[in-house]
């Protein structure tokens, strides 16, 4: 039972309960001293068990009547006034056991100990995300759907009746509560030895820090996924050892830099983070003069990479406080005709909309589009409430901070290999891509699953037995299980060991596997199935290496 | 001197011996045990309970812990007492009543005895 919820109850329960066992023994001390009479006139006393029964159904106002005689005058007299007495003390008790039902602190202290209960329950790695809004909904749904589960704290009572109406299979434990409390973060599991990861997200940078050292403090194997967007917390974050820092504008800013320079390998990062297809047309930026409006953070992370790439670019800014030593930008706001006509719109190329503020993207791409028909628009997209009007507003190349921070963070938290594909195609150069996209699309299809095999017991029982003897090369996978002499549609991307350190990307299928590999294979579906039969079944195995049916089972003990 | 506490003592220790008086005398003689007694035992005992809730200190916690096993053993017998024709009972099963109401003795006096080494240790 929930220890501080019951003792609330008992605490405050003490003086009703009291008042009705004064009021009901007063009563029936007084019925049994006064004299009554039995249906032949005798003198008659209540024995005590009447006395009790008739004043329990009296003082609750069920009243079966006089028992078990009749009653004398003088009976009568005492009745009436022990009803107002031991009434009146019976609805005193009830309605403060009411009233403590609908108590805010001992709801929230039952609640509260079910969302432990939950969470003890938790046989199960799991994640804790905090806060429920648009981008954690869909990270929980993405982590939902792998292994892991997912606990909740969220302080909006309205945020957290949306989670409960969601309706997450398997369920989501939530606690509404504040998430920097490290007594909430406790509750919801951080110190268990299931919690795998923490999820903040919060847009206040010095709260994600908060949170970030709390969690850490309380338990350091706990990776942490925070967002941040300046420089400094970035670096305090670090210094705390936070595994995965993530920067909206900093991801943009990248992407911004891949569709400038490789646009190609941009493609297959979309394609990873399932946000688009291989045949989806390039996202080439033109080469030559831009205009930037809004030099925030995101701007001057896009500054950067401009910088880098030698790419000429006028920044415009509303706001005069935000002077630094740079003499391209314009004071002013981006969204009036002058002011694009002074950044010089007819001789720019493109135009990035980058303000915080979607209704005014729209507004200077529209603008813009006026002033110079042919000039590329490229908006950033804050809220994804926005999306359908942005779909219909023409615009070029949108980048949704959101959608990427999910993506980002889930594939960071759960799928880590792919994460680390990622990391080293960014050092690749554009005809690495191209190649890339292209053998993906003719060996496979448009849109490739991801697969990734760990040759551990669990995952791949019959491989392992057969590498204790034997050494089995890459190519065993991509064997047609109907036909060993045909191949399935299988690239592996990357094959890395973290015991031996041996990582390497795109191997060749002659490649030795070993014990604790990780493979990551691009593949369709039916592949999927199949190579899940190699790895674990010991009869598809021997087929699939040697073309010919098994036929007994060696038992080795 | 704090009113609360007198009261709670004067309640403990009345438990103790208003269940003493009923206990006391032969086990099988009903005369010597009145059903009276029997009813007050129950209501004080109940009372120094109710009394006792609340506290979540340690000694606190047992004390309520023996209060219960008291009121509990208390009622049981008065329902046996109850359910068996009451004017008409027999001797075995009165021996039953006594017996139980001897139980809830003890663990009255075990009441009674955690609290006076509290208040023996008690500074103040």
């Amino acid at each position: 039972m929930n220890d501080s919820a019951l003792w609330l109850v008992l605490h405050k329960m003490k003086v009703p309960f009291l008042a009705i066992v004064i009021s009901y023994t007063i009563s029936i001390v007084g019925l049994l001293l006064i004299d009554g009479v039995d249906s032949y006139g005798n003198i008659y006393h209540m024995s005590i068990f009447d006395a009790f029964y008739f004043v329990t159904y009296t003082a609750s106002t069920i009243g079966f009547g006089e028992y078990p005689f009749e009653f004398t005058y003088q009976q009568r007299l005492w009745v009436s006034a022990m009803i107002y007495v031991s009434v009146v003390s019976w609805f005193y008790a009830i309605g403060t056991l009411i009233s403590l039902l609908q108590d805010k602190l001992f709801i929230s202290q039952i609640k509260q100990y079910r969302f432990k209960k939950q969470v003890g329950k938790l046989k199960q790695k799991f994640i804790i995300v905090l806060g429920y809004n648009y981008i954690t909904s869909e990270i929980i749904k993405i982590i939902n759907d792998s292994d892991f589960r997912v606990v909740v704290i969220e302080n909006d009572k309205d945020k957290v009746d949306n989670l409960i109406l969601e309706n997450f299979t398997p369920h989501v434990p939530v606690l509404r509560a504040n998430s920097y409390d490290s007594q909430n973060l406790e509750l919801s599991g951080v110190k268990s030895m299931f919690c795998k990861a923490l999820v903040t997200l919060y847009k206040d940078d010095e709260l994600n820090l908060r949170i970030a050292v709390a969690a850490k403090m309380l338990n350091s194997n706990i990776i942490i996924a925070a967002k941040s967007t300046t420089k400094n917390h970035t670096e305090n974050l670090k210094d705390l050892d936070v595994e995965i820092v993530e920067n909206p504008f900093k991801i943009i800013a990248s992407q911004i830099n891949l569709a400038l320079m490789a646009p190609n390998i941009l493609k297959l990062e979309r394609w990873i983070y399932q946000i688009g297809k291989l045949n989806d047309s390039l996202p080439t930026l033109p080469q030559g003069r831009y205009i930037i409006c809004g030099f925030g953070r995101f701007g001057q992370e896009i500054y950067k990479v401009f910088k880098a790439n030698n790419i000429k670019a006028v920044f415009i800014e509303i706001k005069e406080t935000k002077k630094r030593a740079n003499k391209d930008i314009i004071f002013g706001n981006s969204d009036d005709k002058h002011i694009l006509k002074d950044a010089g719109i007819d001789k720019s190329v493109a135009i990035i909309a980058g303000t915080q503020d979607d209704t005014t993207n729209i507004s200077i791409l529209r603008t813009a589009k006026k002033l110079n028909k042919d000039i590329v628009t490229i908006a950033r997209e804050n809220h994804i409430e926005d999306f359908s009007i942005f779909k219909n507003a023409d615009i070029d190349e949108i980048f949704m901070p959101s959608k990427i921070l999910i993506n980002k963070t889930t594939n960071a938290l759960i799928k880590p290999s792919a994460d680390k594909f990622i990391k080293y195609m960014r050092t690749q150069d554009e005809e690495w891509g191209q190649s890339l996209v292209k053998k993906l699309v003719q060996d496979i299809d448009e849109n490739p699953s991801i697969y990734l095999l760990h040759l551990v017991e669990k995952r791949a029982i019959a491989i392992l037995n057969k590498l204790k003897t034997t050494t089995l090369k890459l190519s065993i996978f991509k064997t047609s299980l109907s036909n060993n002499n045909l191949a399935n549609n299988i690239i592996v991307l990357m094959i890395y060991n973290s015991s031996t350190k041996k990582e390497i990307v795109l191997p060749p299928w002659d490649t030795n596997i070993e014990k604790d590999d990780k493979i990551l294979f691009a593949c369709d579906d039916y592949s999927i199935n199949e190579i899940e039969y190699i790895a674990n079944n010991v009869f598809e195995l021997h087929y699939a290496m040697t073309g010919q049916e098994k036929r007994y089972l060696s038992f080795k003990f | 001197m704090n009113i609360d506490k007198v009261i709670a003592g004067f309640f403990i220790i009345l438990a103790m011996t208003v269940n003493f008086g009923f206990f006391y005398g032969d086990m099988g003689d009903m005369e010597l045990h009145s059903k009276y007694e029997l009813f007050a035992a129950i209501i004080v005992n109940i009372i120094a309970t109710l009394l006792k809730l609340g506290d979540r200190t340690q000694m606190g916690s047992v004390l309520l812990a023996t209060s219960l096993v008291a009121v509990i053993q208390l009622v049981i017998a008065a329902s046996v007492w109850t359910i068996f024709g009451y004017e008409t009972i027999s001797r075995e099963v009165f021996g039953i009543v006594v017996s139980l109401s001897g139980g809830a003795l003890l663990a009255n006096i075990t009441s009674v005895m955690l609290y006076i080494s509290e208040t023996v240790k008690s500074k103040r």
